[in-house]
């Protein structure tokens, strides 16, 4: 118990030291409000719309596998935890690392498939390879 | 393996609450509070010498050039001289951010730099607590910082920044999954996510060559994770060859591009806090915490030694080596790392379980 108490802590010492380093800046720093000042940047150039738009971020697809793997991560993590005990109190190799070898295979044919199927790769817009064959006709 | 002694460990806030004679839930909240200070403190310390004057001069040295010479002995009065000027910059609030969001990212960053600090043990008696699951608690405070990076990308409303934060996702998907199950890989030599005992595990002698002892650390008892982790760290702290979220040459910035004054000193702060956790990780997986030659009360030293060999080792990549191409870093990740990293695991317990 007493360790979360300090785990906490230093939680409230992390959010602490920002605060307090925004306090002095506060003090410190002038304030020139200028016309322009404000634009975001983007070369230099007027801003053109918001940054508030949709495109393909390319990668839904490597997303969707992550959460797969992550939560295999949280599966794997008892089991390495057990793992050397349980063999020095006796349990045979084929009970202790059978099952997560399938456990492990049944995942990598899941990778296999989807790697084959292009989901870990990088997806290539329709319209980016179009312009692409266009440049390379001219 | 033997069973490590628990009595000799003593914990900093325990230490504290004793030397002030407090006892109890009080001692508890004071030690802790003022162990997490102290912890904070050495860790801003070193920020500080490793941010405005460290970094120059490594990379003065690489390109050779002279760097930060003229106030101080070795210029090192710089730092007090940045910190002033950093934090007297005015603070220019782009038009139409996202406001809450805006102002919290860059608390987020050094918050959970600092928090996975809490269950390392730095030697020296320096170890703020050591709960079960100190190692699964390290890598979660530590992936806090990608919804920091998400908030400041998304929020700025700058399309540089969005796309700086796509691609801090696209990191951490790719490579947090190697770098953890490369970990679990040391964690069956340890059988515990505990901290202490995964150093308690690495004291014994594996082999003595010529009268020089060299110790059970996991590098060397697996030198194929070791080197595994360490280039997974470099794309977790987002350093070269892995630096694509800022990526400097492409996308401007990155996430901290509308940010100024002190926001961006605090984003800084907050990234090489997390250079210093990941190197303290490292630290504590492979290369045995805080041991070293010389008695037990200098392990801070060489814990301190170890953390700044990997923020050396960050800085050297990034005069030495080129960047990767947005995709070619997924495919480096999705194809290369996580087949390693899995191959490595199942071929660590088969090893283990056949020997054992």
């Amino acid at each position: 118990m007493s360790e979360w108490i300090a785990i906490g802590a230093l939680a409230l010492v992390a959010v602490g030291i920002p605060l307090g380093m925004m306090a002095a800046s506060a003090i410190l720093r002038p304030s020139v409000p200028e016309q322009g000042k404000s634009a975001t940047y983007e070369s230099g150039e007027i801003p053109t719309g918001s940054a508030r738009v949709q495109f393909n971020i390319q990668y839904y697809m490597v997303a969707l596998l992550f959460v797969v793997f992550d939560i295999e991560t949280v599966l794997i993590f008892p089991w390495t935890v057990i793992y050397r005990s349980a063999l020095s109190q006796g349990a045979s190799l084929a009970t202790v690392l059978l099952p997560m070898l399938v456990f492990i295979g049944v995942l990598v044919v899941g990778l296999v498939w989807a790697w084959r199927n292009g989901a870990v790769e990088w997806v290539k817009s329709p319209l980016a390879k179009r312009r692409k064959t266009e440049r390379q006709d001219a | 393996m033997t069973a490590p002694l628990q009595s000799d460990t003593v914990l900093l806030p325990e230490r504290i609450a004793n030397l002030l004679g407090l006892s109890g839930v009080l001692g508890d909240v004071v030690g802790g509070l003022l162990g997490a200070f102290l912890i904070a403190n050495l860790l801003l310390v070193q920020t500080a010498v490793a941010g405005p004057w460290a970094k120059r001069k490594i990379t003065a040295a690489f390109t050779d050039r002279i760097a930060v010479n003229r106030i101080g002995p070795f210029g090192l009065l710089i730092i007090v001289a940045d910190a002033v000027r950093l934090l007297s910059k005015e603070l220019v609030v782009p038009e139409h951010v996202d406001r809450p969001a805006w102002d919290l990212g860059p608390i987020v960053i050094p918050f959970s730099a600092l928090l996975g600090f809490a269950v390392i043990p730095m030697g020296s008696g320096i170890h703020l607590a050591d709960p079960e699951t100190g190692l699964a608690f390290a890598f979660a405070a530590a992936s806090i910082a990608s919804l920091g990076l998400v908030m400041m990308g998304y929020a700025s409303n700058n399309k540089y920044s969005l796309l700086g934060g796509l691609r801090a996702i696209a990191a951490n998907l790719a490579y947090e999954i190697p770098l953890i199950i490369t970990a679990a890989s040391v964690v069956i030599f340890t059988g515990s996510l505990q901290m202490s005992e995964i150093v308690a595990a690495q004291t014994e002698p594996l082999l003595t060559v010529a009268g020089v002892t060299i110790p059970q650390w996991f590098a060397f008892v697996n030198p194929f994770a070791f080197v595994l982790f360490v280039v997974a760290n470099l794309a977790e702290v987002g350093r070269n060859p892995f630096d694509i979220p800022e990526a400097p040459t492409e996308i401007v910035a990155g996430y901290q591009t509308e940010y100024s004054s002190v926001l961006f000193v605090l984003i800084y702060l907050g990234e090489f806090i997390h250079i210093f956790l990941g190197g303290a990780i490292a630290a504590t997986l492979f290369l045995g915490g805080p041991a070293g030659p010389g008695p037990e009360s200098l392990g801070f030293i060489w814990f301190v030694a170890k953390i700044w060999a990997f923020y050396f080792f960050t800085q050297w990549m990034r005069s030495a080596i080129p960047r990767l191409r947005v995709d070619q870093f997924l495919d480096v990740g999705w194809k290369g790392m996580l087949v390693l990293s899995f191959a490595n695991l199942v071929l660590t317990a088969i090893i283990v379980g056949v020997i054992a």
